[in-house]
């Protein structure tokens, strides 16, 4: 009740600060920002719900496929849809290959060993990006983009798209594996892989697939930056750190609540540096990657086990 | 030709002896109950068995085809079932998809020999009376229902040998009664079962032969009621015979 009175206020006091038209936009900001984290946390949360182990080299898996992309199609000149097919597939190759060497041969000794392994790797590549693609701003898609106005918020064609592609992607995810007979079987792997493995479900191809496919999505999530904003070595740590913090307040291992927190993180941070703060004072924006990491500090220490932790059963 | 035998068994991690020279057979349609003190290896066993542990010597056959080598899904398409000690249930799958994904875990064969997976899931179900919770979470239930859903899946599954560990552990006498039944009901269709137990009555109820291991390796067999006169698994569970 108290809580519930308290949330009321609040919202309460935060629509007082926003306009309609700022309002929408930051709304419109957060759908965009968020459908980003949502692909590279639910692919994360997937990974982390089977293995149990951390991939800290996601950021920069997300940025090769974005780099690919647009080395594709901005050098070699290729149309947009083979070069992101082309980013997808290098994003899902790269991953093979962390997982291959820098996951499989060590989880099963400890699953905190791929956290170093892949910490190393990300450094790796953090270098061999820097190397290829230079420091620079690299965009897939440069120069201005056309937008258009709608409910008092301004967006780009590009970002409707991304947008509703990101929806597409998780409905049809959802569908498979909640409604499809290989859904099911994965599943079964995320909960109970011995058990699924007892009923003669081929889990360690399923753990390679979905390490992969964890790889796609994070590709995918480079490919949206590229399109959006510009591609920029540095970008891969936040990447990590903001998928990290969905997963961790979304449950450890919950697809589900892992995406809905992406969306929630992504909003927190709109409304982080859109607020007049108090009437006096904006945050700046570069404070915005805070949110991520109070996120993490704050499920740690208060409820652990996240948002959409399961709840055990009732006596 | 026996089902499955197992031949000079053992297993060694590190210098710790695990397993010793294992070796017994179980023929069609036998239930065997494996007893023990707690660490005397027959949930290691079992892992050997399922293909969780590989053993550093000895071999396994199931009908007669040499399987030590085989990984945990191989065997399970081979013909053994495992109800694991801590519930191998899917808890946040409801109780039909629990039993569905099992029935479509199998090969593509069996799948068109039982017909609609669907139908034979929810049959399942009512064979152990679960069937008004077919769509809760499986985590919902209670031990006793867990453990009967897990054995019920197993069997609907169609394998051949099933290896329970401790079926009955946490379970309520009714329910326990519920489980017995069902093992049973396994023996009448000619399947073969081996449960590990530390409820000895349940073992003297349901089991044709009982096997006794101790510090990892079968120290004595023979009939439930042989066994349960034996002076050596008195002294296993009580320690030193007071009569003597």
């Amino acid at each position: 009740m108290l809580s519930s009175t308290f949330a009321l206020a609040a919202l309460r006091w935060t629509s007082r600060r926003l306009h309609y038209s700022s309002h929408m936009q930051l709304f419109a900001n957060a759908l965009i920002a968020g459908s980003l984290a949502a692909l590279i946390a639910g692919g994360l949360a997937l990974v982390y719900g089977v293995l149990g182990v951390f991939n800290l080299a996601l950021g920069q898996l997300a940025l090769t496929g974005g780099y690919v992309t647009w080395w594709l199609h901005q050098v070699l000149d290729l149309p947009l849809f083979p070069s992101v097919i082309g980013g997808l597939i290098t994003g899902a190759l790269m991953t093979w290959l962390t997982f291959e060497v820098f996951v499989n041969p060590f989880y099963k000794h400890h699953r905190f060993l791929p956290l170093v392994t892949t910490i190393a790797w990300s450094m790796i590549l953090d270098g061999l990006i820097l190397l290829v693609f230079e420091e620079r701003p690299r965009s897939i898609l440069p120069g201005l983009k056309k937008t258009f106005e709608i409910f008092g918020a301004h967006i780009s064609v590009e970002q409707c798209v991304l947008i509703a592609l990101t929806l597409i992607a998780l409905v049809v995810f959802a569908y498979v594996f909640h409604c499809t007979p290989f859904g099911r079987k994965l599943r079964a792997v995320v909960q109970h892989d011995t058990a699924a493995l007892s009923l003669g479900i081929n889990a360690p191809a399923l753990h390679r697939f979905i390490f992969i496919l964890s790889g796609i999505f994070a590709g995918a999530g480079g490919i949206f930056i590229g399109i959006d904003q510009n591609l920029s070595p540095t970008l891969a740590f936040s990447l990590t750190i903001k998928a990290y913090a969905a997963i961790i307040a979304g449950g450890k291992g919950n697809i589900w609540g892992a995406i809905i927190c992406a969306y929630l993180i992504a909003t927190l941070e709109q409304l982080l540096v859109g607020i007049h703060w108090f009437g006096v004072f904006y945050v700046p924006a570069g404070y915005q990657q805070t949110v991520a990491l109070l996120f993490i500090i704050i499920f740690l220490l208060c409820r652990p086990s996240g948002i959409f932790a399961a709840r055990a059963r009732a006596a | 030709m026996s089902l499955l035998s197992t031949s000079h068994l053992s297993l060694s991690i590190g210098e710790h002896r695990i397993l010793s020279d294992i070796s017994f057979s179980v023929d069609s349609g036998e239930i065997i109950g494996l007893i023990g003190p707690n660490g005397s290896g027959k949930t290691t066993l079992f892992n050997v068995l399922s293909g969780f542990l590989k053993p550093s010597t000895g071999t396994i056959h199931l009908h007669g085809e040499d399987i030590t080598t085989l990984s945990p899904a191989k065997r399970a398409r081979f013909g053994i079932g495992r109800v694991f000690q801590n519930f191998g249930i899917f808890r946040d799958m409801t109780l039909f998809e629990n039993v569905l994904v099992a029935l479509e875990a199998l090969s593509k064969e069996e799948r068109a020999l039982k017909g609609d997976l669907r139908k034979v899931s929810m049959e399942t179900l009512e064979m152990v009376g679960l069937q008004s919770h077919a769509h809760t979470k499986a985590g919902s239930l209670s031990g006793g229902q867990m453990r009967l859903l897990e054995i019920a899946r197993t069997l609907m599954s169609g394998k051949e040998l099933f290896l329970l560990d401790e079926p009955t552990a946490g379970v309520s006498p009714k329910l326990t009664q519920q489980v017995a039944d069902l093992i049973l009901q396994l023996k009448k269709q000619g399947k073969t079962v081996l449960v590990v137990e530390h409820d000895l009555p349940f073992i003297g109820r349901i089991c044709d032969r009982v096997i006794v291991m101790d510090v990892g390796k079968v120290v004595l067999t023979g009939k439930p009621n042989e066994v349960k006169q034996s002076k050596g698994l008195r002294e296993l569970y009580f320690g030193a015979d007071p009569t003597t």
